[in-house]
Order: C-alpha cells, then structure tokens, then sequence
C-alpha cells in the first residue's frame, strides 16, 4: 500500500512561497531582493488555489514561485550585492572614525560594477523577445532622459538616457521604421516596427517633471539601469543589422550647442555598398515580419468588420512643390478596398503606413522650416523618420540646422502662433517691424500647424493643408490605434451611418421636452473656446492672403457638399417617418377615424374642411417611440423566455457578458448624444 | 581544707589571708569569720561591683556549709558596716595594683620570704638563684594573663565550680554554680530502665563517661571522633603548627632584586644601526618614482575616462547565438499597456470631452474609483498643450506593476453572450397560443373563483363570491343563465360532466354540492329531461342514503346525505343537492361522468377529507381509513384506475382496483395549491404557494423533472390543455403564465417545456390576481377568474 501523504508537502503548497521566505532563502535585505527581482524579471503569482498555498492561512500576502527564488540563488549579481554591503560596512566605519578621505576613496575604487549582460541574454533568449519588451524601456528612457538631475537620478545616468534614445531614434530615421505618432495630452505616443514588432512608446512634452513625494526615484533608477542596458544592446544590434558602427560618435560640443540628434555621426562598417545591402535585407525581412504581426493581429481581431479604412479620407492629394508645379504624389502601392454591400464580410487590410516604402517617401520632396515655437526635437525626428532630409530651424532651437528662415528652398514652413494681422508698414516703430517680420509669409510656402504632420503620418497620405492653416480651428486629433468595433462609437464615420433605430427621433423628443437646457453644458467644456473663436475670426480675415485661391475654392465646395448632405439627410429622416406610418397601421387607423370624425362634424357645421393635416412633429415622434419601443419590447419579450429555460450558471454568465456589453453601448449612445447635441447646436448657429 | 587543684582564683583570694590570720589569730577563726561574711553580705548590692562579690560569695557559700549565722546587734552594726567598707577598699586596693605584682611588691618590700601560699602545692611556682652579688634571687615563672584576667567571654550557663570533683555535689540538688551564682540544676537521670536501654544500644559517639560541666553522658560528635583517630595516627599536626604563616620574601621584596643580567654579551650593532635591506627597497621605489615608474595619485586620463563610457555601451552582440526558447507555462509575460484612445488626444472630437456633470464627478470621485486618471481636455493648438503633472507617477506606477503586481493567466470567454442561452423554438412555430385578451366576462359581484368550460366549448361557467353561478356564452360573452345559490356563501367549484351530453354542472357552495342543469335556452329540452333524469335516478336507490354499518354494527355517522334542492335553488335549475360535512375545495369529475371526487381541506377528521361519489347511485364513500397529511385536492387519472391526492407536500397515487398505494412524488412544494394531469397521464404539473411549478415526469422517479420559478406570488392554478401540448399557471401576481409543454409518447425522449407567453390583464385585489383558469377542449383559448371580479377570455 502506498504511504498516506501528508500534507502541505507537494503541489501547489511547495511550488510557492511568501516573500519573506524568499528573502530568507537568499539572505538578502529587501531592497536588494527588490533591485534583484527588477533586474532578473521576477514577479510575483497568484496561484490557482490560494488557500492551499497559504495553508488555510488567510493572511494576504504575495507569492513567488518556488523555482524562480531558487533559479535566483546562483545569480551571480548576489556575490555583488554582498561586496556591496561589505563596503557599505568599511565606508560606515571609516565615517565613524572620521577618516572621510578613506571613506572617499573606498567609495572610489571599491564600488562593485553591476554587469547587467548576461542578464539581458537570460531574460531575452532572443532578439526579437527584447524588442517586444521595449515599450516600457523606452517610455522609461525618455522619461528620464527629459528629467532634471536630482541626487536619486545622477546627471550621468540622465546623459546616458539621452545618448541611448537618440541613437534609437538614428537608427529609426535611417531605417524608416516609423508607424504613427499620435499627440496626447500625456506626451507623444511613437510607435515604430521594427522586425514585425510593434513598439510603442510615449516620449513627454518638454517641461519639467515633477514628482510627488510617493515616487520612489530608486526603483526608478534600478529599472532605468537594466533598461539602459537592454537598449544599449539592442542599438548594437539594430546598427550593425544595418553595417553602422555602434555606438557612433558623439559630438559633445554639438551637443551642448543644443545639435541633439545632429550631434551624432554614424559611420559605416565597410564599404557603403555593403551597408546598403544590409538596409534592403533588413527591409525585406520587415515585410515578411509585418505580414506575420498582420495575422496575428487578424487571428486577434477574428474577422470582425473593419471599416475606419474604407473611410480614409479620399480627397485627392495636391501638393505644391518647390517649383511651384502641382503633381499627384504616388499614392501608395496598395489599394483601398471598400466595401459595397454593408452585409458582406470586409477584409482586414494593411494599413497605408505599414509599408517602409511609404513611410520613407512621405515627405521625401520637401524642405521643412520648424518656426521658434514649436517642439523642434520631435518634429526634426518624425519629419526625418518619414523621409524629409532638408530640416531647417530657427538657430534659437539649437545647432544642425539645414537653412534658415530666409531660404528659398523652404516648401513648408511649420507654424503655431495665432494669425495676428500683419501692421500697416506706416508706423514704423520697431515693434512693428518685427511683428511683421514674424507673421510675414512668404510667397509659396506652405504654412501649417504641427498637427499636420501627425495627421499626415498616421493617414499616410498628406493631408489638406488648408485645414491646418495658422490659427484654423483644427479638425480633431484621433488616435490611429482606436480599431472601433461594432457597436461603438466612431467619431469618424456620420452620426447616421451609426445610430440604433429609432435613436435620433427618440432623442429629439427629449430634447423638445427639456430644450433649453442642454446649451450651455456643452459650451462651458470647451477650456478655450473663446480663443478659439478669436483665432476663427482671424482666419476669417486673413484667409485669403496666404492661401492658394484653388484651395480656398475646395473649401466652398465641400462645404456645399455638406450642405447637400445635410439636406439629403433632412429627407432621409422625412421619409423614415412617412415609413414609419404606413408600418404603424394600428396606431394610424385611430388617428385617421378622429379626422373622419372631425371632418364629418366640420360639414355638419357648415364649415370648410380643413385640409387633411399631416400628423404634427410630436405624433411623429410619439409614432417613433411606440414603434421603437414595441420592437424591443418583443426581443426583450423573447430573451426573457430564453433567460428563463437556460441553466443559472449559464444565466449568471450571460448578465455578465450583457452588463458589461450595456456598459460598452451605453458608453457609445452617451457619445453619439452629445455629438448629435454639438451638431445641432452648430446648425442652429449656422 | 583548700582542695589541692584549687585554681588561680582561688590562690588570688588566699593571698591576703595570712594577713587576716595574721591579725585574727586572737579572735576565733570561725566567728570572725561569720560576722565578716555577714557583714559583707548585708552589704552585698550596695557599693561592690559584681565580680567582687561573686568572690565573696563564694567563699561565703564555703562558710555557710560549716559556720551557722550569728545574728550580730543592730547598734554594733554600722561600725561595723564601715569598718568593713574600708576593709574592702584595702583590699581593693590590694587586687587593682594585680595580684601577682602585688605579692612580687610586698614581698620584696617586707623582704620576708614568703610563705607558699597553697599549702597544697608540691612545688613553688618561683625558682630561686643566685644573683650577681651572690644573694639568692627569686625568679618567678612567667604567668599567663589569660588564666587570671576577668574572663567576660565564658560561656553562659558554665559551671563555675572549678577543678572539683562533681561527687562533692552528689548530695545536693545542684551540680554547681553558673556565672551569676544561681545554681545549676542536676539534670535528671533517667531511669533504670533507660540508663539500661543506653547500655544496651550505645548512642552514637557514646564514652561511658560524664561531662563534668553538666554531668550529662558525654558524647563526643562525628568531626571530634575524627580529630581524636587522627590524633592517634599521627596525622594531625601537633599543636604549634600554624597552617598560615607569614611569607619571607627570599627573592623579593625590597632589597632582594637581582640586580645582574643573565648574560652578559652585549648589545649586537644592528640595534643601533638602519636597515640595508630596508634602504635598498626605499630607494628602489625612490628610483621608480624618479623615472615615473610609480605614480602616487594619477589624473583619470581622456582614455580612462573613455574606456569607463565604453563600459556603458555595449561592445558586442549579446544575441550573436540566439537560440530560441521555448515558453513555459508559468513565464506570464506582463501586459502591455493599451494605446491610447480617442479621449487622450491633445484635440479631441468635441463629444469626447467631458459636461459640467461628468467633470464633478469625476473630480469628486475617489482617485482610485476613476474609470481613467486624467479627464480629456481639449487645446486648440499644440503650443497650448501643458506638461501632464501625473507623467512620473504613471511611469512609477507602472514599474510597480511590473515587479510587484502577481501575474496570473486568465483566459478570456470571448463569445456571443446570445450563444449562453438555449435555443428555443421561435414562437411562431409553436402556435396557436393564447396572446391577447379576446372577451371580458362582466357580471359578477367580488371575486370570481371559478370558471369551467363545458366539454362542447360554447359555454362558460364561473362562480364568485356573490354566491351566484353564471353560464355564459363563450365567444360572445353573453350571461344566459345566473343561478343565485346562496348570499353568503361563495361558490367554490364549479365543474361540467365531462361528456358532452347531457350538460350538467356541478356547483360547490358552502358544504353543499349542487347539480344544475342549464336552462332550455342552453340545451335542447331533450337532453334536459335526460339531464334531469340521470341526476334523480339515484333516489330510487334503496341503498342511498342508508347509514353504513362498522364492524360492531353500530351505525356509522353518513359521510353525506342526497336530497331534492331547496325549493329557491329549484326553481333555478337545481336537481340536485349533497350536502357534505365539510367544505368542498376540490370538485373532480371521472372521466365517464359517473363518478366524482370532492376534497374538503378543512375537515376535522383527515380520512373524511377526501370522497369519491357515485352519481347514479348517490353513494358517496371515503376511500382513506386513514390519510397522512391535509388533503388539498385530488383527481382522475385519465386512462387508468388511479387516483391521484395531493397533500399540503406530497402527491399519492392510489390503485383505485387494488386499493393500495402506488406511489408517493416529492415536489418539494411547501404548500400545493393545485394539481394537473396530462391527457396522456404520465406528466403531471404542481403548483404551489411558494410561487413555484413542478414538472413531475412519472417516468422519471418521485423528484420533479423541472421546476419554474417565474411568478412573484403564490400560485393558484395550473391545469394542462385537454389536447394541445399547452399548459398554464395563474398567480396572485395578477398573470397567467402560458407555456409549451410537449411530452412525447417515446419515454427515450424527455418533455420540452418552453415559456411562450405571460397574459396580464387581470388586476391585483387585496393581494389576489388570478384565481382559477381553465382550457378550452379544442381550441388554444384560455380562460381566467380574476380577483377583479372578471373572467377574460384569451386566445
């Protein structure tokens, strides 16, 4: 017979332990097992059954796997960590006896160095694991490579931080590499693929950070360490995928000169033919890679519809060169499918910016001037990610700049300060002179606002540059990962194409009863409306001095073509309702036996018929609403037959999923509410 | 007389006595002798300190022993008195120069050798020499002072008796005199018989001899014995050994030092002279400085500084061979954070930003309850966009998720919710049902209790707490016939002969049930006169109405008797009246018509609950003896002989043939309110008033097959359609719930129960909705009495 077990000796019981059993096993002080777990990647589980693990203690605490505390004793960071604290005790007892200069030197010479590789090689197996773990390394990097120095975060670690992400982005600009970016009001989101990885990362804006007293810079700086380590190596490998010498050369003086990416010069391995070679290869495996990460990303989606593709903007794209010739820009190499029939499946398709050809042809032709006022760090990179060689800037912004302002061969010139009138050249004081100097255009230039790079990069194509003029209202900003699925609110498609059944009639009921109310909610969000509307009346004033008459003439037409659309629309929903009568036969039949009525005692009195009125607005929607209303009274009526005979775990599942789908719905009817309200509101002022 | 071991006190004492013999030579010893003492002792505590007078004393005592007191005149007294005092003081005088000297003085000063003082004593205590003029010399021994000083430190209690043998003492009480001249007792003896054991068992440390101090045995203890053996072996040291003496410091001390070496060879010269070896290494490293060899503190060059930044970049490729891994199931790579929405945009769509009222709550909210942690702003140019004050934070807490949250798998159900639940037949496939209300039955005063169908499907029975049966037409509604049976009672059951001709209808009223017959407008006057004639055929009977007899022969009391209606009830078409003990609830027909069983819940005797009545013969018999638990209704099977009784919580089968139990279900039901049996017999459903259905499936054992819970309150009614795969319940919730429930004939294969339709129309009075229902025979049409005082119609 086989011995009883006991328990707590196998199993879920012995595969985890506390975190201080774990401590104890490794006879480390917690923030060592703290920097230790950072460093090696250990975290801690839930283990299935708790209360086994706990032995029916309920205490909460966390869990390590038991393997993973025992894999961490023959680290070899431990025996660092040791000398670390060996010296720790010198340097104590020599402040003690108050032999600083001995202490000083202990610090000096007997500090461990922490060698992080063999860590990286453990944690990543692979290349490409480390790449699909760079979002956070990055995030992290820039973050701190924007921080001031403070005594937690040394002015080093800061430079390294800095020298590390620019050679990133090198490598990005001359690999094109790039996705999409996107302006948030946390920082800019980055997103580049590189191997078929996605990588995304945000990057803050240019301001000083500041942190509360509850961030503890030394976690911080733990993960930075490992992080820098980990892009260090990953540079090395990305330069000498593309035969550049990691890590290249760094221009210190440039550097301080504000060169930023300029104070960097990468050198080839061998012979340029050779690195060029290299480049195409690695394109080609981006491809195969790409079109990898786009099963991946279909077998994720399964096949739902997506539609924000075949709703990419369709304008055609006019540009104006240098030379001042219109020409069709190449449109990218694939073709949008859109669908026709609302029922059919519609395939998933790569999107427009995927493709590096594309990405590194964007804004191949033209010479870009970042006026003094914009983030010339991020705008330089993108501009250059996508293709642009010829970056120039005010020298204010730093060093490296391609021309100045005054160059002729400046096609766009990027702009974000309000459309202030340019004075009258009679009074000639110097304040004037210069005001004009600053909003003075140049014939031929393309002025635009940041934004238009961005909507330009994440729709692949460039965008209107009329809608980007200084001090336009600007479209809105949307984010290019937002895959609406069905049910949700998309803000890019109409309001129509979206609306439930009945929704529209049924919400303007309800604004018939408490209208009124609802207008000035909506104005008071808007922080800077006010100067908004300044900036509008100013475009209105300024519009047609800088801009190209045609363009101009564009904007007329689409704005009749709205106008024809709205008023299609106005018929649209006049025919839904005369549809809705002839469905509602039974509601109809009363009202039409009250007008026979009325029309039969109006003879008896003599009196002139009156014409047959078409039913009022408010039958109209009362019409709707009993409609709308008697439908989902009959699925309800159904489901809560079906809820009925189904077994309770199953029900219990099911108001689940549905709570947390009517949350999803609710979210989306909420958003198509307040858009139907704001556009309402602009009719009416209209 | 002076006994030869007289001590030294005794000696002292005899030394001034010569002189007093001396004097007193005259007088006569003895009395001189006596007045002394008594003079002395009369002046015994007044001038002499103690230790004088304990010499007086003693020699006091050894005068008493032979001198009788003489009593000496009290005139005399005082001069004598002085006289002695001054006696004493030249005596005194004598002993405080000391003894010894004192004698050496006189003697020398008289110059008269004098006379040995003990006459006992064998030899002087002085020698006698020559001096250095050749007299003779008298040298005197040297006295120890210890044997003559005053001796404070003598034991108390001591026997101060001196060096004399104790036999002196043997004739008087006391062995002695302690140090203050009380007298010591003489211990007592003890008895022969004692003295006897003693010599017997000797005590330890036994002698055989007798203390002299106290004239107890002497016994000598354990460390004494010890002392003594070791005394005769020689190993104790003798009596001068000093076992601490004084050290003599030979080699020490102060004069004692040796001064000398030990060797004497000198001092070698390297003591006084430098290293070579050490010079030659000093200007090794002097030479080495010299040539730039050695540097003692080195600037970091460019290259060092260098190299130390190399360090920080890597040098080489960490995955030049990678080598795939596999993944491990418990590796749970950390999630990677969402992109970012449309509502994070720095210019979001206008509807993305947040009213006035979601701002509030947003900002009032806990910062851990937020949905998200920023609220989407809205700036009309990037040069507008703020730095985001939460930017470190979010990163910090983000580090925290990676290494302190726990990871764990899930697997996320991504699936249709709609594919949960089961699918049912679409309702259209499973019409005709009941949907809408087609006619409203209006007449009736309070409550209806119940209706019934006639078998034909034209008319409509019902009955209400009016105490009136109403017959109406079915379709259109119309009250043909209004039977008043009684006005305070209400009408409990009403019920239609199952077979289609003759029409007749049974009424529960009170404890009485009466059989119409409709009016002619209803029937044909045929199928009257034929209703009527099987109603009263029973009076012929001789055996009706005959009191049964028990086993003792006694008569048992009749459990119903039939009789002609009253003649009220007559007019209106009543034949027939029962008239039961108790209250019938329950009025079921069997399938042919003849007989019928009634259920009374609220009888005082259980077996009396529950009757079967036979119509023909107007018997009426109780089939229990004897019934466990209230019966609360009853019925027929439709095929076979059994009967079917539901208690308060069970449903009994009987064998109507055999008369015995068949079987027992356990519907689980509090309280039953109603049963029903399918057509085919093998279903059967149970309502109760604990609000829930009970599909009892006969085949498939005593617990039910399924059970719906779907109304809020207490179930009145459930009955089966008679031929369509129908079934309904009515709740005091004010619905009627219609259901498909198609039982199959094949027992491979299980009913399907589908939930079709919930008819509201009834309204809720005092708590009561739907009180009764009823089935067309042929049609999907149902009927329901509700609390209201109506009757709908549904179909």
């Amino acid at each position: 017979m086989a011995r009883i077990k006991k328990k707590g000796t196998a199993g879920n019981a012995k595969n985890y332990m506390t975190r201080s059993q774990a401590v104890r096993k490794l006879q480390l002080s917690l923030p060592d097992f703290r920097r230790l777990c950072i460093f090696k990647g250990i975290y801690p589980r839930e283990p299935r059954n708790k209360k086994r693990v706990n032995k029916s203690s309920t205490a909460s605490t966390t869990f390590y796997y038991t393997k993973d505390i025992q894999y961490l004793l023959h680290e070899p960071l431990l025996a660092k960590f040791r000398d670390q604290k060996a010296l720790a005790k010198k340097i104590s007892k020599a402040l003690g006896r108050n032999d600083v200069g001995d202490a000083a030197r202990f610090e000096k010479n007997l500090t461990p160095k922490l060698k992080l590789d063999h860590i990286i090689k453990e944690r990543y197996p692979t290349f490409v694991d480390a790449l699909r773990d760079l979002d956070d390394a990055l995030s992290m990097l820039f973050l701190f490579a924007n921080l001031p120095g403070n005594q937690n975060v040394p002015p080093k670690m800061i430079a390294r931080c800095q020298r590390l992400t620019m050679e990133f982005e090198h490598f990005l600009i001359r690999t094109h590499a790039m996705r999409k970016s996107f302006l948030s009001i946390k920082g800019i989101y980055y997103q580049a693929t590189i191997q078929g990885q996605d990588i995304l990362w945000l990057v803050p804006y240019k301001f000083v950070q500041t942190a509360g007293p509850d961030v503890d810079f030394r976690i911080m700086a733990t993960f930075v360490e490992f992080y820098a380590t980990l892009l260090s190596f990953v540079n090395y490998r990305l330069y000498s995928s593309i035969g550049l010498v990691y890590p290249p050369r760094f221009d210190l003086k440039s550097e301080e000169q504000g060169g930023e990416l300029n104070a960097f010069q990468l050198e080839g391995q061998q012979l340029e033919a050779q690195a060029e070679a290299g480049s195409l290869m690695d394109t080609g495996a981006n491809e195969k890679a790409q079109a990898e990460a786009d099963r991946l990303l279909e077998a994720e989606n399964n096949g739902e519809p997506q539609s924000s593709y075949a709703t990419a903007p369709e304008t055609s794209v006019v540009e104006t060169t240098a030379d001042g010739e219109t020409t069709e820009t190449p449109l990218a190499a694939l073709d949008q499918f859109a669908s026709i029939d609302p029922n059919a499946n519609a395939l998933q398709q790569p999107s427009l910016t995927a493709d590096s050809q594309v990405a590194g042809k964007l804004f191949e032709p033209f010479t870009f001037f970042l006026s003094r006022e914009t983030p010339r760090h991020s705008l330089e990179f993108l501009l250059k990610a996508f293709g642009c060689r010829r970056v120039g800037w005010n020298i204010t912004l730093g060093e490296g700049a391609y021309c100045d302002e005054s160059d002729p061969r400046i096609t766009h010139q990027i702009v974000d300060r309000p459309d202030i009138p340019v004075p009258a050249p009679e009074d000639d004081d110097e304040d004037a002179a210069a005001a004009r100097k600053a909003n003075e255009r140049v014939p031929g230039r393309t002025y635009v606002q940041p934004q238009w790079v961005w909507d330009s990069i994440n729709a692949g194509q460039l965008q209107r540059p009329d809608l980007y003029a200084p001090g336009a209202t600007l479209p809105p900003h949307l984010s290019p990962w937002v895959k609406p699925k069905k049910g949700e609110y998309d803000p890019t498609k109409s309001l129509e194409e979206q609306e439930l059944e009945g929704e529209a009639e049924a919400a303007a009921a309800e604004d018939e009863d408490d209208s009124g109310s609802e207008g000035e909610e909506v104005a008071g969000v808007r922080g800077d409306e006010e100067t908004a509307e300044l900036e509008d009346d100013m475009a209105a004033i300024e519009q047609g001095e800088g801009m190209d008459v045609n363009l101009a003439g564009s904007d007329d037409e689409s704005d009749e073509a709205d106008e024809s659309d709205e008023a299609e629309e106005d018929d649209d929903e006049f025919g839904g309702f005369s549809g809705d009568e002839d469905e509602d036969a039974a509601a109809d039949s009363k009202s039409a036996a009250d007008a026979h009525q009325a029309e039969l005692e109006a003879e008896a009195r003599g009196q002139k018929v009156a014409p047959a009125k078409a039913p009022t607005a408010k039958e109209k929607v009362a019409a709707a609403k009993d409609k709308r209303s008697r439908a989902e009274r009959e699925a309800e009526e159904d489901l809560e037959r079906r809820k009925m005979m189904a077994p309770r775990r199953k029900r219990k599942m099911y108001e689940k999923m549905v709570y947390s789908n009517a949350r999803k719905d609710e979210e989306a009817e909420r958003l198509r509410d307040k858009r139907r309200k704001i556009e309402k509101k602009g009719k009416k002022a209209a | 007389m002076a006994p030869q071991r007289a001590g030294q006190k005794r000696k002292v004492v005899e030394v001034p006595r010569p002189k007093q013999q001396e004097e007193d030579d005259a007088l006569g010893n003895g009395l001189l002798d006596g007045a002394i003492d008594d003079g002395s002792s009369s002046e015994d505590g007044a001038s002499e300190d103690g230790s004088e007078e304990e010499f007086e004393e003693d020699e006091d005592e050894d005068e008493e022993l032979d001198s009788d007191e003489i009593p000496s005149s009290e005139d005399e007294e005082e001069e004598d008195v002085r006289q002695q005092i001054r006696d004493l003081k030249t005596r005194d005088t004598k002993k405080l120069t000391g003894t010894d000297t004192a004698k050496d003085i006189a003697s020398i000063s008289s110059g008269t050798p004098v006379k040995p003082l003990a006459d006992d004593a064998d030899k002087p205590n002085y020698t006698i020499e020559t001096d250095a003029n050749g007299n003779e010399r008298y040298v005197y021994k040297e006295i120890e002072p210890n044997y003559d000083s005053d001796d404070s430190d003598a034991p108390d209690g001591v026997n101060t008796i001196g060096n004399i043998p104790l036999s002196y003492y043997d004739a008087y009480p006391h062995i002695g005199y302690d140090i203050n001249g009380k007298r010591i007792a003489r211990p007592a003896k003890g008895e022969a018989l004692d003295s006897l054991l003693d010599s017997i068992d000797l005590p330890e440390g036994w002698t055989g001899l007798t203390d002299p101090a106290t004239g107890k045995p002497l016994n000598l203890s354990r460390e004494e014995l010890e002392v003594l053996k070791q005394l005769t072996r020689n190993e104790r040291p003798g009596e001068g050994y000093d076992p601490y003496p004084d050290m003599v410091e030979w080699f020490t001390g102060k004069h004692n030092q040796e001064i000398m070496p030990l060797s004497a060879a000198p001092e070698p010269k390297r003591r006084f002279v430098p290293s070579m070896h050490e010079h030659k290494r000093v200007m090794k490293m002097v030479k080495a400085i010299k040539e730039g060899r050695i540097q003692p503190y080195r600037e970091p060059t460019e290259e060092d500084k260098e190299k130390d930044e190399q360090e920080d970049f890597a040098t080489y490729d960490v995955w030049a061979d990678e080598a795939p891994r596999p993944d491990h199931i418990m590796n749970v790579p950390a999630p990677k954070l969402p992109p970012p929405g449309y509502e994070e945009s720095y210019h979001p769509p206008a509807e993305y930003l947040p009213d006035k009222a979601e701002r509030e709550a947003w900002e009032q909210a806990d910062e851990e309850d937020r949905t998200r942690d920023y609220l989407p702003q809205d700036h009309s140019a990037l040069r507008r966009v703020p730095g985001y004050a939460r930017f470190v934070k979010e990163k910090f807490e983000r580090c925290l998720d990676l290494y302190l949250a726990p990871r764990v798998r899930r697997s996320k159900l991504n699936i249709d919710p709609e594919s949960l639940l089961p699918k049912l037949p679409d309702p259209a496939e499973l019409r005709p049902f009941p949907d809408h209300v087609a006619t409203v039955f209006k007449g009736h005063d309070g409550r209806v209790r119940t209706v019934a169908i006639d078998p034909s499907g034209q008319y409509l029975a019902s009955g209400g707490d009016d105490g009136t049966v109403r017959i109406w037409e079915l379709k259109t509604g119309y009250c043909f016939q209004r039977v008043k049976l009684s006005t305070t009672d209400a009408v409990n059951v009403v019920s239609w002969r199952p077979t289609t001709d003759p029409p007749i209808l049974a009424a529960c009223c009170s404890d009485s049930v009466h059989f119409i017959v409709p009016s002619a407008s209803v029937t044909t006057p045929e199928a009257e006169t034929q209703a009527i004639e099987l109603i009263t055929a029973g009076f012929n009977n001789p055996n009706a109405n005959q009191p049964l007899k028990t086993a003792s022969g006694a008569d048992k009391p009749s459990p119903s008797s039939w009789h002609r209606p009253i003649p009220a009830h007559g007019s209106q078409g009543v034949y027939l009246t029962i008239s039961l003990r108790s209250m019938p609830k329950t009025f079921v027909w069997h399938r042919r018509g003849d007989y019928f069983a009634t259920v009374c819940p609220n009888t005082s005797a259980t077996s009396t609950a529950v009757a079967i009545h036979t119509l023909s013969k107007h018997l009426s018999q109780h089939p229990f003896r004897r019934l466990r638990g209230l019966a609360q209704t009853a019925t027929f099977h439709p095929s076979k002989p059994l009967f079917f009784v539901a208690t308060r919580q069970r449903v009994r089968v009987y064998d109507l043939q055999q008369q015995k139990l068949e079987r027992e279900l356990q519907p689980g039901a509090r309280w039953i309110s109603s049963i029903s049996l399918h057509p085919l017999g093998s279903n059967l459903i149970v309502s109760s008033y604990d609000r829930r259905l009970l599909w009892h499936d006969m085949d498939l054992g005593t617990t039910p097959y399924k059970v719906l819970r779907y109304h809020d309150k207490a179930i009145r009614s459930a009955k089966f359609h008679p031929s369509l795969p129908l079934f309904a319940d009515a709740s005091d919730d004010g619905s009627v719930q219609v259901f498909h429930g198609k039982v199959v004939g094949d027992s491979m294969e299980n009913a399907t129960v589908v939930p079709l339709k919930v008819l509201r129309g009834h309204k809720v009075v005092k708590e009561l909705g739907v009180l009764d229902l009823d089935w067309h025979p042929r049609e999907a049409w149902c009927v329901s009495a509700g609390a209201d005082g109506t009757v709908r119609l549904w179909t």
